[in-house]
């Protein structure tokens, strides 16, 4: 409906990458979404496979506090968004709602200086990145528009940590030019059906088929929906040995 | 319409919107009853995602060419008019439709329909979505299923709220976000299945959906545990669910391409 809001937050993204003088990277989308969204404070957390996640960018010492907080006690919003798969948005910790859902910590976070908190899952689905949080020392609700926002800079977040975690384990960048993968504006089925398939083509985890999947649209030049919807019409296999030169049609 | 049909669709409904529900199973029993209810020969319901896009939450079939149709109404077609006017639309021939959707009438022509739907899921002054109906031939909507089709996407978008009540914006964001990630493990689930067992992707949903219905488990919570291997799912088979949905094991296959 409004197709440039990813392009241009991806642009605050770079610019923000630019003006550190480093690759884009999820800290920079972190980063970015305080001012685009009007908060006071963000923190980033990426996941590293059941534990806690460890923590990579906070904007501020409040920040801190609060992903740190919510490892000591044991309950905050990350944990729930985490069980949820979806945000958690609340816009008023001093409210009965929010004191009743965290006995702990809500009383924490407003001792640290934060009176709304709002915290996005970083997930795909079944694919678990970590976890961004966003804070205001003021209470009151995101609007429509910095809501939007916020999700996009969180889907940002979430390829950008999964870039990383690849080059990590040395396969190639899927990403295009200043970091914005291409063709993931508009969710389709077919991409996630596609990667679950290539959880059996590949005989690996479903972050890994939604990275294969990624490289081998950016490594032939397709929009990723042209090549999951190959897939799903089983056209096209993946062989296991990335390497292979052999992947194309079925 | 079928009165009789239509109370036990209630009915089922209902009972199926119990503790600890699955809002996208739930969603697509909604789709699929309305095939059945309202003459019509295929349902999709839509949600508006803040990001900006209205995103397929379920589908009474997941034929290419269905989904393509949802998804070109991100541009134009009944349910963005809907969305943004809050009020049903209508187009009883999409064959006279070409001039008020250029791209979107072509296509759902060549889909094989003849007339559209979209139905708002209103809540309070907000529109969240919108149900929306095909039919291979043309013709005006019977004024008695268009309130049937307004009172099932009205359920629709109660079911969206049951689990917490709705009191906050925040708590239907909330929701709504959840819905659509669960539908896309759920994606993510049907396509390593169909893989695995070499069935389409309407015969994978059918069996993880049966499966989760015998073991008494949510939708979401068993495609999550199939996917992460904690749940291997090694005694499904593709006739399991044929006894609770027939048709389902039959050789339906698409061919590439198709």
């Amino acid at each position: 409906m409004t197709g440039s809001r990813p392009g241009r937050l991806w642009g605050l993204v770079a610019a923000q990458a630019a003006g550190r003088g480093g690759r884009v990277s999820a800290a920079d989308a972190c980063a970015a979404a305080v001012a685009a969204v009007g908060v006071t404070g963000a923190w980033l957390s990426a996941a590293d496979g059941g534990g806690a996640g460890h923590l990579m960018r906070v904007t501020d010492a409040v920040s801190e506090q609060l992903a740190e907080l919510q490892l000591a006690l044991g309950e905050g919003p990350s944990l729930d968004a985490s069980a949820t798969g979806g945000p958690v948005l609340a816009s008023d910790l001093g409210a009965a709602e929010a004191a009743g859902r965290w006995l702990a910590f809500a009383p924490a976070a407003l001792q640290a200086g934060a009176a709304a908190i709002f915290v996005f899952p970083l997930r795909i689905g079944a694919i678990r990145a970590g976890v961004m949080g966003l804070y205001r020392a003021g209470a009151g609700p995101l609007s429509p528009s910095q809501l939007g926002d916020a999700l996009v800079f969180a889907d940002a977040a979430t390829l950008l940590l999964l870039d990383a975690q690849d080059q990590a384990t040395g396969s190639p960048a899927p990403s295009g030019p200043g970091g914005q993968p291409a063709g993931l504006a508009l969710h389709r089925a077919e991409i996630d059906q596609a990667t679950g398939m290539l959880t059996e083509q590949l005989g690996t985890g479903i972050a890994d088929a939604f990275a294969r999947l990624r490289s081998y649209a950016y490594v032939n030049d397709l929009r990723l929906s042209d090549v999951a919807r190959d897939i799903v019409a089983r056209r096209l296999r993946l062989l296991r040995d990335p390497d292979a030169s052999r992947d194309g049609e079925a | 319409m079928d009165g009789e049909l239509l109370s036990e669709t209630f009915v089922e409904l209902t009972d199926t919107m119990v503790a600890g529900f699955d809002v996208i199973d739930f969603l697509h029993v909604l789709t699929d009853r309305s095939v059945q209810l309202l003459d019509v020969s295929a349902a999709g319901l839509l949600l508006a995602d803040p990001r900006g896009e209205l995103r397929v939450v379920a589908a009474s079939s997941q034929a290419a060419r269905l989904l393509e149709l949802f998804q070109l109404q991100n541009d134009q077609g009944p349910c963005l008019d809907c969305f943004r006017a809050g009020q049903p639309v209508a187009a009883d021939d999409l064959a006279a439709a070409g001039h008020r959707w250029p791209r979107f009438a072509p296509a759902a022509r060549q889909a094989g329909f003849a007339a559209v739907q979209a139905l708002p899921m209103r809540l309070r002054e907000q529109v969240i979505g919108a149900l929306n109906l095909f039919r291979a031939g043309p013709g005006p909507f019977d004024p008695a299923d268009v309130r049937v089709g307004q009172a099932l996407a009205d359920v629709a978008t109660i079911s969206l709220l049951h689990e917490r009540g709705m009191r906050r914006s925040d708590t239907l964001n909330e929701q709504l976000q959840s819905a659509l990630n669960s539908r896309v493990v759920i994606e993510q689930a049907k396509g390593k299945l169909a893989e695995r067992l070499s069935l389409d992707m309407d015969q994978a949903f059918s069996l993880l959906r049966h499966h989760a219905r015998s073991c008494n488990l949510r939708l979401s919570d068993l495609a999550q545990a199939f996917i992460d291997g904690s749940e291997t799912l090694t005694g499904l088979t593709a006739g399991a669910s044929q006894q609770r949905t027939p048709g389902a094991g039959q050789a339906r296959q698409q061919p590439p391409g198709g």
